[in-house]
């Protein structure tokens, strides 16, 4: 899975001006989800503590080692079946439909990382 | 990982435990005409009864819900007794000429078949729903 270790890796180089970014938008906004609030001070916690163990590149890196996981899952099950392994075929499509679905997510994710990126690269200073 | 897609597990139970539930009906159908079992005995019909588990799915806040989730709990031989046909040449028969035939009932194994079918049917088309409810909520973020 070399294209999921590169999406890690950028991830990982992301968070201080994300953390930057979340911190007003957050203040602004005031959603009272307390996913949010959770979110928010684990940011904040890892951008002033240094590296903590909840911060933001560890949830990303999180999210992707569980889309991994589920690729790897679905492949196990398309092989199980393929090997004539006692797999019912219900199960393996479920779980490339799993594959796909946390596939998508990720991708989402990485979409809204990198545009938030991009937007700051464009910021006047 | 996050559960992606709702009632996946209660889901996927139910597909497991409707497929047993088909492949007992085959396997019903297929030995109609069975007179000598491996017992030596004409083949029993066999029906399959279903039980409910609770599993217990943790929940982020501490909460946790209880999910019914479907499984086979037993396979059954059912004891009604088959039909007996007068076959005077037939290797099984009796010392009157008789033979035992299975207690299948071709009829009663369709109307079975097409009930646990269109159970599969639903159970599918309940995945493909929660599919669908992801795909939607996936898309909340797409631009245009």
């Amino acid at each position: 899975m070399n294209t999921l270790s590169s999406i890690q890796a950028l991830g990982a180089g992301l968070p201080t001006p994300l953390a930057n970014k979340a911190e007003p938008q957050a203040s602004t906004v005031s959603i009272p989800a307390a996913e949010l609030r959770e979110l928010n001070a684990t940011t904040s916690a890892g951008s002033c503590g240094g590296a903590s163990e909840t911060s933001f590149s560890n949830l990303l890196g999180n999210l992707v080692e569980g889309v991994n996981a589920k690729q790897a899952a679905a492949s196990q099950a398309l092989a199980g079946l393929q090997s004539g392994q006692n797999v019912p075929l219900h199960q393996t499509m479920i779980a490339v439909e799993e594959a796909n679905l946390s596939f998508q997510l990720m991708v989402e994710v990485r979409n809204r990382l990198l545009e938030s990126y991009q937007e700051l690269m464009r910021m006047q200073v | 990982m996050i559960d992606l897609i709702p009632s996946l597990p209660s889901t996927t139970a139910a597909l497991d435990a409707e497929s047993t539930r088909l492949q007992i009906i085959s396997q019903n159908i297929a030995n109609a005409n069975t007179t000598h079992n491996v017992d030596g005995r004409p083949y029993q019909r066999q029906q399959v009864v279903f039980e409910s588990v609770l599993q217990h799915a943790q929940g982020k806040d501490g909460s946790s819900t209880t999910l019914a989730v479907p499984q086979v709990s037993r396979i059954e031989k059912d004891t009604r007794p088959g039909t007996a046909a007068y076959q005077p040449g037939h290797p099984d028969a009796d010392a009157n000429g008789m033979v035992q035939f299975p207690n299948v009932n071709i009829y009663e194994e369709m109307a079975d078949m097409i009930v646990a079918s269109r159970t599969y049917d639903a159970n599918v088309a309940a995945f493909k729903n929660g599919r669908s409810i992801a795909m939607q909520a996936l898309s909340i973020g797409k631009h245009g």
